[in-house]
């Protein structure tokens, strides 16, 4: 096919990288042209499972043809190579959250809009089907009017960079909290303005936050909780789950993205595990990003909803250190 | 045999006497209510005496025990009359609306030499003992964090007394209690409180609230309570560790559902699960009060702990209004 969208994906660091690599490759107007990562090897070897060209440097991606990039590297990373893209022009795909502090996140929003790049927050979850039929039904007024929201984003200490500080910028609640707040902005139209929490580490006793749950108030009236704790052992049978109770005044939802799996019980491999079988959505959200480049549209997902998403998760470290509930507005 | 009267003949007043009714070591000698229909029905069921007055059923019958499932607003009153007529209190959870009633109810039971048992059945409900049985005993290392939910459609029509929340206090005291009472019961005091709720929203026939506890012993809780749902009723409790996680729901804990094919004209198309128990958890309670009054042991659920649970809900409700948290102790 001709003109097809050259992507690149920057660093591997973020695991998500994987499954955002298999969907390049899936989409027939893409050409996934490499991976450039700092660790060499990393690059090498995934560039060899996904039958692309390992670049030596970003700077030697960046200095081709291509036209987007996709980074995956750690939180704390992202600025930098966001920066790095945006100087040579190509757009970029964020992995969230968008950084591991909002210095860094208002600074990644500023250069893309100086290079006059598209940059997108990626926050898959928007693209599951559950959560597309949701918003559906929630614009449609099904529930009447959205009084309250009860999230959960649980999942194990993916441990690694997230761990360390001073490459995520924090742990469970900067990690987890973005996709949810994401998913209610973005269902609602309605916009975070005051944030309290409760966070501890008590779960694995490190210097980092494993478990936290926020309230959170919104501009149309309505109250949220997200739970956005690394609570679930390593013996739990997938790696967690993103689920929304929604009380409206005519009606409740409850979605739980993940359901649709098999129970798994295996003697070999010692233990029930969830086999997931519902929609890929992180294809669906690198062909949204791609189709957009690709016919020189706007993204759907903003580097402000990233922003936005973030700053609620840095409230929440505030709230905790504080005790205070933080006004967003002041903050 | 203790000797019991039933004051207030409503729903959870029926389902004590069906309990004191298939209790060897209690007998149900009379029922009080203010509506004499609601009284009279009860009275038939069990052929004992109905009254529309206390004072009168209390000189005519001799009793042990008072048990008092009357709306939350009159449970101070009731209280009162049944210590001062020396008669023991088994009273429906929460023990009052607000703390200071609870307060002098308990005091009042003190000075009358009256035991007061506090109706938290939860503690009663398998599931949720074999959970706390299991936290004790170190099956999932150091408590964390727990979830709690308690979520159905509104109890009943707009002018019922559970609409006026300054009676009922909404679900934060009147549904909510249950889990704040089992949380405390597993692990320990209630440090700080921070709600949100629709208690003062006035939404017709809808409460709902999302409450966050932070324990003395760093415990983080999340209590949702709901009378929202347009159908059914969930409750879940789930305790996540350090070294491993419970969880149940009652969605799946149901060992039988019965399916009717709706046959005939008169015979609707109906599915009804089935939760079978040689003992409900309310005959159990019941007879655990019973037979502490027997023993002289002292009940599972102590006039202090029926205090603390309405504290806890006070406190939430507090929170929701000034919508900052709020402090115990």
């Amino acid at each position: 096919m001709e003109n097809k969208v050259k992507i690149g994906v920057m660093s591997f660091a973020h695991m998500h990288a994987y499954s955002y690599a298999s969907a390049l490759n899936k989409l027939d107007f893409v050409d996934f042209v490499g991976i450039a990562d700092e660790d060499g090897s990393r690059a090498r070897k995934f560039a060899k499972e996904f039958n692309t060209k390992a670049f030596k440097s970003y700077e030697e991606m960046l200095a081709s043809d291509i036209d987007a990039v996709v980074v995956c590297s750690e939180n704390m990373n992202h600025r930098k190579h966001v920066v790095l893209a945006a100087q040579s022009e190509k757009h970029v795909l964020c992995e969230k959250p968008i950084a591991g502090n909002l210095h860094d996140a208002e600074a990644i929003i500023e250069v893309a809009k100086r290079s006059h790049i598209q940059l997108m927050t990626a926050f898959p979850c928007r693209y599951h089907p559950a959560f597309v039929s949701l918003k559906k039904s929630v614009k449609a007024g099904d529930l009447g009017d959205v009084l309250a929201i009860k999230g959960t984003n649980q999942g194990r200490c993916p441990g690694g960079w997230f761990t360390d500080l001073s490459l995520s910028g924090g742990g469970a609640i900067i990690d987890h909290t973005v996709h949810l707040m994401d998913l209610i902005r973005d269902m609602t139209g309605a916009e975070p303005t005051k944030v309290y929490a409760e966070i501890d580490n008590r779960m694995l006793s490190k210097d980092f936050d494993d478990t936290g749950i926020l309230t959170v108030d919104f501009s149309n009236g309505m109250f949220v909780t997200i739970d956005s704790s690394w609570s679930r052992p390593n013996s739990y049978p997938t790696w967690g789950n993103v689920n929304m109770d929604v009380t409206g005044t005519i009606g409740t939802a409850s979605m739980k993205m993940f359901q649709q799996k098999i129970d798994y019980y295996s003697d070999e491999n010692k233990g029930f595990f969830y086999l997931y079988w519902g929609d890929d959505m992180d294809y669906e959200m690198v062909k949204s990003f791609a189709t957009s480049i690709h016919k020189g549209k706007d993204v759907e997902v903003t580097g402000e909803d990233g922003l936005a998403a973030l700053k609620v998760a840095m409230a929440a470290y505030e709230s905790a250190k504080t005790g205070k509930v933080i006004d967003l507005a002041e903050y | 045999m203790l000797k019991v009267a039933l004051v207030g003949a409503g729903g959870m007043g029926r389902v004590h006497a069906k309990a004191y009714s298939q209790m060897e070591e209690a007998e149900l000698v009379a029922v009080c209510d203010i509506d004499p229909e609601a009284a009279k029905k009860c009275a038939d069921e069990y052929k004992i005496p109905a009254y529309t007055d206390f004072g009168e059923m209390i000189g005519n019958v001799d009793v042990d025990v008072v048990d008092i499932c009357t709306p939350t607003y009159a449970h101070l009153e009731c209280v009162k009359a049944a210590a001062e007529a020396g008669k023991h209190v088994a009273c429906e959870k929460p023990l009052a609306r607000t703390v200071s009633q609870a307060k002098e109810a308990v005091q009042v039971c003190e000075d009358a030499g009256v035991k007061l048992f506090v109706a938290h059945v939860l503690r009663w409900f398998p599931e949720y003992r074999s959970i706390k049985e299991h936290v004790a005993a170190g099956a999932i290392g150091d408590a964390v964090e727990v979830r709690t939910t308690r979520s159905g459609s509104h109890p009943n029509s707009p002018d019922s007394w559970y609409c006026d929340y300054s009676k009922s206090g909404g679900v934060v005291l009147d549904l909510i209690v249950h889990d704040f009472d089992w949380l405390r019961w597993c692990f320990g005091n209630v440090k700080r409180v921070y709600a949100r709720g629709l208690y003062e929203s006035k939404i017709p026939i809808t409460d709902y609230a999302l409450v966050t506890l932070r324990f003395e012993n760093g415990v983080i809780a999340h209590v949702e309570g709901g009378w929202a749902r347009p159908s059914g009723f969930i409750t879940s409790a789930e305790v996540a560790g350090t070294k491993g996680l419970l969880n149940y729901s009652n969605a799946d804990s149901v060992p039988l559902v019965i399916d009717k094919k709706a046959v005939e004209e008169d015979r609707p198309s109906i599915t009804i699960p089935e939760n079978p128990a040689n003992e409900s958890p309310y005959y159990k309670e019941l007879r655990h009060f019973i037979n502490c009054l027997e023993s002289g042991e002292t009940p599972e659920v102590t006039p202090e702990d029926g205090i603390e649970a309405v504290r806890i809900a006070e406190a939430a409700l507090k929170s929701i209004s000034s919508g900052q948290s709020v402090v115990l102790g």
